[in-house]
């Protein structure tokens, strides 16, 4: 027994060097995860980022639709402003941005819709916006949801 | 057993009511449903010509599918080489993860269909759809995939290349049940250069991507292309394009759609960034600077991998990688 390893010994010592690399392995991986590293940015990452956007824009098309006035003029053309944001809800990110994009281009100063909006301008966008629901057919720029 | 001659009337007419119940309520829900087919205004009947048929092997239908698919498309490969590429011997059968997986490998966009008026008016553009059906229950499922290739609404039938069965016809409400215990799970298999009839642009998008994945540059390429003709302000397809040129080593074809889409997208630090690589492996580094710069400018929520390819260009070393 005197001059033998014993064989626990034996594993430890064959384990050294795997252990030794091991750790290295791990401290040179965990150094390059927190390192940014300069790339070109993946298609799917502006994917996401696209889809960031379908948020915003879908949450800036509820802010219009709960605006009194614009409610106003649904409810008095005989659309239920709630069915309005239904319909708003089964749109494509890609047609929300669209409409948002819509919005924002209308003639106003500004915000648009920071500022007080004229009747004129007012009826101009609900149409704008049904239209683009698939309720009213009146411009021809936009494209109509599919139902 | 011994009371089976006693009370026979009990249940000849509980069967009888039963199925009555069952007629009526399939009666009212099919009204519904072609009320829907009606108002889409399609054809009476269609069929798509010339889509191949191969009879399948036993729990061959996914590789059968498929072929019949790609070979619609234009590639003619045949069952058995697919067999390899999608079917799982343990499972008797084939993932749908599978299929979209050799769909992509092909350099054919799986582009995924869930609903029931899009398999008919895609039918109609020409574009065969795989579908899985379940032909047992949902307890005792019956896996099977076939291709819908027409239908005829006057007599409310659908055509299916399905099975040993070439044009199978299937009345439509015994088509939905079974379609509909998957989940009405449906892929069209395309070539690049051609668009789903309904085709939504964030669903198109990742079935290009998928092309990418799959190291099918250049059918990733087309299929942006394809996607930018109906949607030109796709950052997503703008960005793709840029990075399948840089993936095939065409520097020029890339700086040339960045420089396109930097036009579209002035606020975009994301085209800048690209942008910046593309300039600087080309060797035109002061113009590969400014990029960066202004990639570093706009901001955003990558603003670190901006700076970061601004310190790299500085150092005259970028690593770029996709």
């Amino acid at each position: 027994m005197n001059g033998e390893t014993p064989p626990m010994q034996n594993i430890l010592k064959a384990a050294r060097p795997v252990s030794f690399f091991l750790t290295a392995i791990i401290i040179v991986t965990a150094f390059f995860s927190q390192y940014v590293s300069a790339a070109m940015i993946g298609t799917e990452v502006v994917t996401r980022l696209d889809r960031t956007r379908g948020e915003e824009a879908r949450r800036y098309v509820y802010s219009v639709l709960v605006r009194e006035d614009v409610r106003a003029v649904l409810i008095k053309h005989g659309l239920d402003p709630d069915e309005a944001r239904a319909r708003v809800d089964s749109l494509t990110d890609s047609e929300v941005i669209r409409l948002a994009d819509k919005i924002d281009q209308l003639p106003a100063g500004g915000d648009a819709l920071g500022v007080i909006l004229g009747v004129a301008l007012i009826v101009f966008l609900v149409l704008l916006i049904t239209d683009i629901m698939g309720y009213t057919d009146i411009f021809p720029f936009v494209k109509k949801a599919h139902r | 057993m011994h009371s089976a001659g006693k009370r026979p009337h009990t249940g000849v007419v509980l069967v009888a009511l039963i199925l009555i119940n069952l007629h009526l309520a399939g009666c009212s829900r099919l009204t519904y449903r072609d009320q829907a087919l009606r108002e889409a205004q399609l054809p009476q009947h269609f069929e798509i010509e010339a889509v191949p048929f191969f009879p399948q092997e036993k729990y061959q239908c996914g590789p059968a599918a498929l072929s019949m698919a790609l070979g619609w498309s234009g590639l003619q490969i045949p069952p058995d080489v697919l067999t390899q590429e999608v079917f799982t011997p343990a499972l008797k059968g084939s993932y749908q993860s599978a299929l979209i997986g050799a769909t992509r490998r092909h350099g054919r966009m799986a582009y995924p269909l869930s609903d029931r008026l899009n398999l008919f008016k895609e039918i109609v553009a020409g574009h065969p759809v795989i579908v899985l059906q379940n032909l047992g229950l949902s307890w005792y499922p019956i896996w099977h995939y076939a291709l819908a290739i027409g239908f005829d609404l006057d007599r409310g039938n659908i055509l299916l290349h399905s099975g040993t069965t070439p044009r199978k016809t299937t009345a439509i409400s015994v088509f939905e049940s079974t379609w509909r215990r998957s989940g009405y799970w449906g892929i069209l298999v395309l070539p690049p250069n051609r668009l789903p009839a309904t085709a939504e642009l964030s669903e198109i998008i990742p079935a290009v991507v998928g092309l990418e994945k799959a190291g099918q540059w250049y059918a990733a390429i087309e299929g942006y292309k394809t996607v930018l003709s109906r949607w030109p302000n796709s950052l997503a397809a703008h960005i793709g394009m840029g990075n399948g040129w840089y993936a095939v080593g065409n520097l020029e074809a890339a700086e040339s759609v960045l420089r396109e889409a930097s036009r579209r997208f002035p606020e975009e630090g994301t085209v800048y960034n690209n942008l910046a690589h593309v300039l600087f492996e080309r060797g035109n580094i002061d113009a590969a600077e400014g990029a960066a710069r202004r990639a570093v400018d706009m901001g955003g929520p990558l603003v670190d991998v901006y700076r970061q390819t601004l310190r790299e260009i500085q150092a005259g070393r970028p690593s770029p990688k996709l």
